[in-house]
């Protein structure tokens, strides 16, 4: 979700197959570099490759570069990533979001495919995308700052994830902003 | 138009081929009901949008039934089968009126819808209902059911399409269930709930295409029952 010169990205830390709980202390952000940040829902393999993956990637770019990766490139590199294994995808769903180079949220979320959905306000994905759309559907704002920005995000997660018993156990959100990287971790229903 | 489904193969014919068509009597006309409950009052809020897979034979179609000036029930799901369990229920309404020469309550009716919905267990009526009403002390409460008459009694319920994108919202907003210690918890004014209503059915309109056209807020008091409406998106 985006608020004014900051972005929030925010995840449940539940991993499960199925109904079976596997693990609750797994957040599916990776922080690709000091204002770019990838999401990764769905099969936890494939979270696990691609963020590899991913990581090779912006390693090899800004050796060749010099440079940090935009959040627009990158977003367009996982998306002609996924859609490489057009005809046996990675089972995930990605979110890009991040601060551009006038501090100015990115956010874009993706299929398996790699079709991308670039959004100004937010972007949901996961097993509650549609709990989640329609809390932040209502308690998103314009222009929101770092802490409103932080309520918004944590009170929505929460409100969907409370509601979807395959999401939960626990939450952390990431604010970026051009001061740098806030982390704060939520405390949710344990069931 | 209805759907006769894709002709199906048959086991157990001579050769195993004999073709027969196959009737689906379920329909899914969108919508989606929900009410608030509070101290002296209850509201109860439905879309009035009417659709058939893509498209929108009607804007404005009524989900809601006045079973008398303190009860009243909302259906989403399938339109004829809403008709007919409305008719249903208007009827058993009627016959407990004569029979016991006095109004049903809201523990009577709720009751009631249970039975009736559950009478069709093996084929079921594809609605999803909510009653809401005052109890005999004048309090405002609600149940909420499944399509075979399984309910709850609480103070919010929303079902149909919508639900999945509302129910957190009134979970936050009205049992603030996100509290830690529930300190602060709102006792939400008649005003306060309205706007409450407004605002979820506008978040869902803008992402559930079944949701939409016009919200009717119907508010039980011990006054009477009073109608507002209110407009959603349209597209």
């Amino acid at each position: 979700m985006s608020g004014d010169g900051c972005v929030a990205i925010a995840s449940d830390t539940r991993l499960g197959q199925q109904y079976q709980t596997i693990a609750m202390d797994v957040p599916r952000m990776f922080k690709m570099h000091d204002r770019l940040f990838l999401g990764l829902t769905g099969l936890y393999t494939d979270t696990q490759t691609l963020y590899n993956l991913f990581k090779f990637k912006l390693s090899m770019y800004k050796m060749r570069e010099g440079r940090e990766i935009s959040p627009e490139t990158f977003a367009n590199l996982v998306s002609s990533t996924l859609y490489e294994k057009r005809f046996g995808p990675y089972f995930t769903e990605p979110i890009v979001v991040g601060l551009d180079k006038d501090n100015k949220p990115y956010l874009c979320g993706m299929d398996l495919l790699g079709a991308l959905a670039c959004e100004p306000d937010f972007v949901t994905l996961g097993t509650s995308t549609e709990m989640l759309l329609g809390a932040c559907e209502t308690f998103y704002r314009e222009n929101m700052n770092e802490d409103q920005l932080f309520e918004v995000v944590s009170q929505t997660l929460m409100m969907a994830t409370d509601r979807d018993c395959l999401s939960g156990w626990g939450g952390v959100v990431h604010i970026i902003s051009k001061e740098g990287i806030t982390t704060k971790t939520i405390k949710t229903r344990q069931d | 138009m209805m759907d006769f489904g894709t002709p199906v193969l048959e086991p157990g014919s001579a050769n195993g081929t004999k073709q027969v068509p196959q009737f689906n009597p379920y329909q899914d006309n969108g919508g989606t009901v929900a009410s608030i409950a509070g101290d002296d009052y209850v509201i109860v809020a439905a879309d009035t949008r009417f659709t058939l897979g893509y498209s929108i034979p009607t804007r404005k179609i009524s989900r809601v039934l006045k079973i008398n000036d303190k009860v009243m029930l909302g259906t989403a799901g399938m339109q004829a089968d809403t008709c007919a369990l409305h008719k249903v229920i208007s009827t058993r309404m009627r016959m407990y009126e004569h029979d016991n020469n006095k109004r049903m309550t809201f523990n009577a009716v709720s009751q009631m819808l249970s039975t009736v919905l559950y009478y069709k267990r093996f084929f079921p009526y594809y609605t999803f209902n909510i009653v809401a009403g005052l109890d005999d002390k004048g309090e405002g409460w609600v149940c909420g059911y499944d399509a075979i008459g399984s309910f709850e009694q609480r103070k919010i319920v929303c079902n149909g399409a919508g639900t999945k994108l509302m129910q957190p919202v009134f979970d936050n907003q009205v049992d603030w269930a996100q509290s830690w210690d529930g300190a602060g918890k709102p006792n939400l004014s008649l005003e306060q709930a309205t706007d409450l209503m407004k605002d979820a059915f506008t978040s869902a309109a803008e992402r559930e295409i079944t949701v939409g056209d016009t919200l009717q807020i119907y508010k039980i008091t011990k006054d009477g029952i009073q109608l507002e409406e209110f407009e959603l998106k349209k597209d």
